[in-house]
């Protein structure tokens, strides 16, 4: 068992490309990190540089207090889950996980022992006997995390495990990958584009966007204190509503397309910062929860601040309502909030310029085409500076 | 996932079974059929005049006693008399002996030779189009053209290889096509510089069907390059290496013209190929019944082989999928 130290890590590709620029992460010995981001911003990349697959271009990388940037991979003592399994089509699923057992020239005895413990914990005592041409996507999917687990390697490496499988198995081996890395408690670095996977399995998740890390924190804390609208934008489904706006005399009003928000005092008293930016433009986040329509709210707000907008789609979940609804106020997409909505629930809504979701209680009354006023906690109002997206926290 | 397969069968059965429906109701793909049957007609014409005539001649000719006269020959009734002979006589023996141990040889040779050109292939990133080019140099030289060449490499008295010995050694230069051992070694040895390029071209396209993840998989599991080319490389690389077998024994059994260009099948008999003897037996002896029995019982040996091999390989040869 070990932690991953990966400090001033680089990565240029031959062509020339650099897909990590100076990355810093840290995961502790039994940590579940997961490393979340959209398309192509360096995910992979920067997994199979921790594995050894990938030639590390700058920066130290540790794996206990060994550095192991030119220690190859079958020393560095790791287990990977690769995307598309990597199953060896030849051998069955016994051989399969105990391949690296094998390697290590343990007795059968004992591999027969690892190989069918493991196969109980995934289920997959009646398919030992098959090759992996014979099962289904979730068994293969099984096999892969089965040979990871046998290793009782010091590190965990994951790339997209759960990509492949459908919506109902997914959240079914969400449960079981966290309860196996628990049960196991290895550093596991796990790669993901889905942030409700980032949401409920990590134990820290790091954001990354173009080959830079973002903000690298509990999800709670990444949710609720994002540093910059791109970590605003891509944590959370349905994503934040950002509107562009502008704010008045000593910041204490905010003109949000027509309508004039009144901030007040207390909200100063926790974002004191916000005075700099009087008479000047920011832009105002809030999350759809943080969205009740008035007299609806669970308990009554001080200072609330009201926000109106038009009834455009109303959809039932049964346990929610999700409400689009449009204003005059001028919409801003974060980029790469659109990847993060592999499981949205609004993914199939039209969009229009300014267009804002709230996810309310089911017994609201709202009537498409009518007025909805929503009662807002000036708290959970989020601020961004628009030159450089960084939030406006303190 | 990356799936590979080497056989589709899934679309194969479908055209089978979505066929037979229409074809033969239709009174408008009945004449398309005619019209088909009509264009393929000079084809089957040319098939059975040219191959599945002299098959069948050729079986019935090693049966007959064949009597030639110089106004053609008469075929004179049914005897096994030409099989008894060639069973009983050394020289059949030797040429199947020989032809054997050759096939054998050659074939283990060029499979090992072409997997490590294979390999080195694969690894390269600049150049293999290249490399595969010069490669391809021997393979593409008509067999005569290249036997023609190394008969002028082997000869004692102005060949290349002659004088390299007498510049190393200062002695005379050996007839290298002199000494059956050393004739038969000679050829094995043009065989393998021809035809190894054309293993590693086949083995390559395997390889390059191994999805990289598996090799990246077996280095997370700790294996060494050895054993991962050994337990997961070659068992991948069975059913491609599997019909590079089987086109090498079934082209290597046939050999024909290096020998008769190299070494007319001497010195004395000692590299008389199954093929040349029948060839020799029929056109030089004029012997037409003891040849064609030649023939014969070399095409029945072949597709023992074959059917052996295909068997051997049944599990391999289009069944395996490779999926990761
Ligand atoms: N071998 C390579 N040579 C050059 N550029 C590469 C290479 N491999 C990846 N890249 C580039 O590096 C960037 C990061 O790729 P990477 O595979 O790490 O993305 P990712 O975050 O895993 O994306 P995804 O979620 O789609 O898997 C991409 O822009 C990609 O085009
Ligand atoms: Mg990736």
């Amino acid at each position: 068992m070990a932690s991953i130290s990966i400090e001033k890590v680089t990565k240029i590709y031959p062509n020339g490309f650099e897909a990590i620029h100076e990355l810093d992460l840290d995961v502790a010995d039994g940590e579940f990190m997961v490393l979340v981001g959209p398309s192509g911003c360096g995910k992979t990349t920067a997994l199979r540089m921790v594995a050894g697959l990938e030639d590390i271009t700058g920066g130290t990388l540790r794996i206990g207090d060994r550095i192991v940037n030119d220690v190859s991979s079958k020393d560095r003592d790791i287990a990977m889950v690769f995307q598309n399994y990597a199953l060896y089509p030849h051998m069955t699923v016994a051989e399969n996980i105990g391949f690296a057992l094998k390697l290590r020239k343990i007795p059968k005895a004992e591999i027969k022992k690892k190989v069918e413990d493991a196969a109980a914990i995934l289920g997959l005592t009646e398919w030992l006997d098959r090759k992996p041409g014979q099962l289904s996507g979730g068994q293969r999917q099984r096999v892969a995390m089965g040979r990871a687990i046998v290793r009782e390697p010091s590190v965990f490496l994951m790339d997209e495990p759960l990509s492949n499988l459908d919506a109902k198995l997914r959240v079914q081996m969400r449960a079981e990958v966290a309860r196996i890395q628990r049960r196991l408690n290895v550093a596991t670095l796990y790669v993901t584009h889905d942030q409700v996977e980032a949401m409920t399995m990590g134990d820290r998740v790091a954001v990354m966007r173009a080959g830079l890390l973002q903000q690298c924190d509990k999800p709670q804390v990444l949710y609720d204190h994002p540093v910059n609208l791109f970590v605003a934008g891509f944590m959370g489904s349905p994503a934040m509503n950002l509107f562009d706006a502008t704010l008045g005399e000593g910041a204490a009003t905010a003109l949000v397309g027509s309508q004039k928000l009144e901030l007040p005092s207390s909200l100063h008293a926790i974002r004191p910062a916000l005075k700099s930016y009087a008479n000047r433009p920011v832009i105002i986040g809030i999350r759809p929860e943080d969205l009740p329509v008035a007299g609806d709210e669970p308990a009554a707000i001080d200072e609330a601040v009201y926000f109106e907008g038009d009834v455009e789609l109303v959809e039932a979940l049964g346990s929610e309502l999700l409400v689009h609804f449009t204003t005059d106020a001028h919409r801003v997409e974060a980029e790469g909030a659109k990847d993060a909505d592999s499981e949205g629930l609004s993914a199939g809504a039209l969009t229009k310029g300014g267009e804002g979701v709230a996810r309310v209680e089911p017994r609201s009354q709202l009537v498409v085409g009518r007025r909805v006023r929503f009662r807002i906690d000036p708290a959970r109002f989020h601020f961004f500076d628009p030159a450089s997206g960084l939030s406006i926290t303190s | 996932m990356a799936t590979a397969e080497l056989v589709h069968e899934p679309r194969a059965r479908s055209m089978a079974e979505g066929s037979p429906g229409p074809i033969g109701r239709d009174p408008n793909t009945r004449h398309f059929a005619r019209v088909g049957w009509g264009f393929s007609s000079p084809a089957f014409g040319v098939i059975a005049a040219f191959t599945i005539f002299p098959i069948i001649f050729a079986v019935v000719l090693s049966f007959q006693n064949v009597n030639v006269t110089g106004s053609g020959f008469g075929l004179q009734g049914f005897t096994t008399a030409n099989y008894h002979a060639m069973l009983t006589a050394g020289l059949w023996h030797h040429a199947l002996w020989f032809t054997t141990i050759y096939t054998v040889v050659t074939v283990a040779c060029e499979l090992v030779l072409g997997t490590v050109f294979a390999l080195v292939l694969e690894r390269l990133t600049k150049g293999r189009g290249m490399m595969m080019a010069l490669l391809l140099i021997p393979w593409s030289l008509i067999t005569v053209i290249s036997a023609e060449l190394w008969s002028y490499i082997y000869n004692p008295t102005y060949g290349v290889l002659g004088e390299i010995w007498h510049v190393i050694t200062g002695a005379s230069p050996p007839n290298l096509l002199g000494y059956p051992l050393d004739a038969t070694i000679a050829l094995m040895f043009a065989d393998i510089w021809k035809t190894t390029p054309f293993v590693a071209i086949i083995v390559l396209a395997g390889l390059v069907m191994i999805p990289t993840e598996l090799f990246e998989a077996a280095e997370v599991d700790g294996a060494t390059g050895w054993k991962t080319f050994w337990k997961v490389t070659v068992p991948l690389l069975r059913p491609t290496i599997g019909i590079a077998v089987l086109f090498r024994v079934l082209q290597a059994f046939g050999l024909f013209d290096l020998p008769y260009v190299l070494t007319g099948g001497g010195p004395g008999t000692s590299t008389q190929s199954l093929a040349m003897l029948g060839y020799n037996t029929m056109f030089t002896d004029i012997n037409f019944g003891p040849g064609a029995a030649v023939a014969v019982s070399t095409a029945v040996i072949v597709l023992v082989m074959c059917l052996v091999f295909l068997r051997a390989f049944k599990q391999q040869v289009g069944k395996e999928t490779i999926s990761a």
